[in-house]
């Protein structure tokens, strides 16, 4: 008798047909790297892709009833909605799911950005998991749309403006969303096929890749640790963990689904169906995209007409763009995790961007405004306020890491929350707090590697 | 000798490998090119040249002091300022492209979405906008009725 045919039944008529002994024996002895480290990281991309799933199911079961179009898109979504038996609890989970969805993944990012998990050789996971973030935003964006009510028409059209300000295809990059030169209907199919199909595909394919990546390379050990002191069985020890987190997941959606269907009222978090689309209607006061792009929209009005021989937008855009390539690259960047040595500058420079987008955040949210917040004094009192929500989240934030963590690289930090007291206590344009505070930042941290440069020359000469 | 014919041999490989390499650029961009006209939509179609309020319209701008409406395929707001005068700008702001109103109470005209402010004229005011709204020609006829000019402009 062969080594293949032992077993028993269903077991053997595989293997002796497919081989399959093999991949049982790989699964049986994959481990996950445990330590003194949290491992409550190492769960958050399987939460993020248990809300995906839920997404692709609810999603085809909102499909049965959509109509893109005109005059039957809004119509068909207010008839699940009110008509359809259940049609609301769908409509609903799939709305939390997205937004939990988003939370998820933000925080799977900023843990592995936090823990250096992007370190040679994972730079591919890294940058596979930033494409899926840049799709999970594409598909909040393209969905958003889809209910073609008064909101959605407005967030998508000055959502998709933005693109006019890239240089030479920006007017032909434009019309091929759009469909036309304004948000119609044509931009309502356009993006109903990109949000039920290019994306999904696309998203897809690549969590498979991201996943190929992960399993060829197993989780990453904390830093340090050239092999892991021990490890915890992935069958069944991380798997029932992740069962055990899904079904904890699933009890929250279903309770946020059930009694908040229309979401939790804040602005940016807010699914009510509203009236339907009307282009020749003006934008109404108070409108504001989701929670997750409220800081790109607050910096569009943080920017004057014209900066630099550039207008306003197209200057936003181009910062965006270099942060969030800097973002992208950051596993090249980062030489000291590249050695598999601490790099707190990287550390403090994720905890800087989360103030920076904290800040901006809150002022969008118009925290601390008394009555219409379009006044000089009214946009002044949130700059206050909202300065001093971000000074408080950034002293927790710093304390805890000094006494519990034991950092002691605090410049980005620093500069982040320097920006914060210019413009919001000393009422300094807030383009020109940022300039300050980066100036000394950059300026800061370059005197720092050339100080550490020439101390490893002159530690290099002496050997 | 044997050198000589492996280098010849070696240039004609890179000669055909240049023949494979741009006739293949040549079929992806024969492939590319019909998508890539196919993505961006036609011009529009439709009414070109001055346009009369209907009376739905006209009975907006008497009771909210203005109105939106379609003139050669764009949005143009209306308005009636408090010297009694008809006016007429674009309504898409040049910011991000919301559709701005006019507030009666200010005379300016405000966009909601990044607190954006332009006199009648469509000058701005205050807020974000690069450029100015463009202005258009408004004009009450004989039997009360407006007419408005919003010429297409070349660069668009």
């Amino acid at each position: 008798m062969s080594d293949l045919d032992r077993g028993r039944g269903w077991r053997r008529w595989l293997d002796s047909r497919y081989q399959i002994t093999p991949l049982i024996e790989f699964l049986r002895h994959k481990e996950v790297p445990k330590g003194p480290h949290s491992m409550f990281w190492y769960y958050l991309g399987g939460t993020t892709m248990f809300f995906f799933v839920v997404q692709i199911l609810t999603g085809v079961l909102l499909l049965m009833y959509y109509q893109p179009g005109e005059a039957t898109a809004y119509e068909s979504i207010r008839y699940l909605t009110t008509k359809v038996p259940f049609g609301w609890l769908m409509r609903s989970i799939h709305c939390w799911s997205a937004h939990l969805m988003i939370i998820s993944l933000v925080a799977h990012m900023f843990s592995t950005m936090m823990l250096k998990a992007y370190r040679p050789p994972r730079e591919l996971t890294w940058v596979t998991g930033y494409i899926l973030f840049a799709l999970t935003l594409g598909f909040g964006f393209s969905g958003y749309l889809l209910p073609w009510n008064k909101l959605a028409f407005f967030a998508t059209s000055v959502g998709t403006d933005l693109v006019k300000s890239v240089p030479l295809v920006g007017n032909w990059m434009l019309q091929v969303l759009r469909g036309g030169p304004d948000v119609t209907a044509n931009t309502l199919y356009r993006f109903f096929g990109l949000h039920v199909v290019i994306l999904p595909l696309a998203f897809v394919a690549l969590i498979g890749v991201h996943l190929l990546f992960v399993q060829r390379q197993g989780m990453a050990p904390p830093l340090g640790a050239k092999v892991a002191p021990r490890g915890m069985k992935f069958f069944p020890s991380f798997a029932l963990r992740d069962l055990l987190l899904w079904l904890f997941c699933f009890m929250v959606l279903l309770v946020l689904a059930v009694f908040l269907p229309y979401g939790p009222g804040i602005p940016g978090m807010d699914w009510e169906l509203g009236e339907k689309a009307d282009p020749l209607a003006p934008a109404f006061p108070g409108i504001k995209p989701e929670w997750y792009f409220l800081w790109e929209y607050q910096l569009l009005k943080e920017f004057p007409p014209h900066l630099f021989g550039l207008e306003g937008p197209q200057l936003c855009l181009l910062v965006v763009t270099v942060l969030l390539g800097i973002w992208a690259i950051i596993p090249w960047l980062d030489r000291q995790a590249r050695r598999d040595q601490p790099s707190p500058g990287f550390s403090d420079f994720g905890w800087g961007a989360i103030l920076f987008l904290t800040f901006l955040t809150l002022k969008a949210w118009d925290i601390g405004a008394s009555g219409p917040a379009t006044s000089p004094a009214s946009l002044k009192a949130i700059s206050w306020i909202c300065a001093w929500w971000t000074i408080a989240a950034g002293v927790v934030i710093v304390g805890v890491r000094f006494w519990v963590h034991h950092h002691r690289w605090f410049f980005f930090t620093g500069a982040a929350l320097l920006h914060v007291v210019l413009h919001g206590l000393l009422g300094l344009s807030y383009l020109v707090a940022g300039a300050i505070a980066a100036i000394l930042a950059v300026g800061v941290v370059t005197a720092c590697i050339f100080r550490d440069r020439r101390r490893q020359a002159n530690a290099g000469g002496s050997r | 000798m044997a050198g000589n014919t492996s280098n010849q041999k070696s240039t004609r490989r890179g000669f055909f490998d240049f023949l494979l390499g741009a006739s293949s650029v040549a079929w992806l961009g024969s492939l590319l090119y019909p998508v890539i006209r196919y993505l961006k939509p036609l011009d529009r179609a439709g009414a070109i040249g001055p346009t009369r309020l209907t009376k739905e319209e006209l009975a907006k701008l008497e009771k909210e002091r203005f109105v939106i409406v379609p003139v050669s395929g764009r949005r143009v707001l209306v308005l009636q300022n408090a010297a009694q005068e008809v006016l007429a700008v674009d309504a898409k702001c040049t910011h991000e492209g919301c559709t701005v109103q006019f507030l009666p109470a200010e005379s300016a005209i405000w966009c909601a979405c990044h607190n954006a402010r332009f006199d009648l004229d469509g000058r701005v005011l205050s807020g974000p906008p690069p450029r100015p709204l463009p202005k258009y020609a408004a004009e009450r006829q004989e039997d009360g009725g407006i007419l408005i000019v919003a010429e297409r402009r070349q660069s668009e």
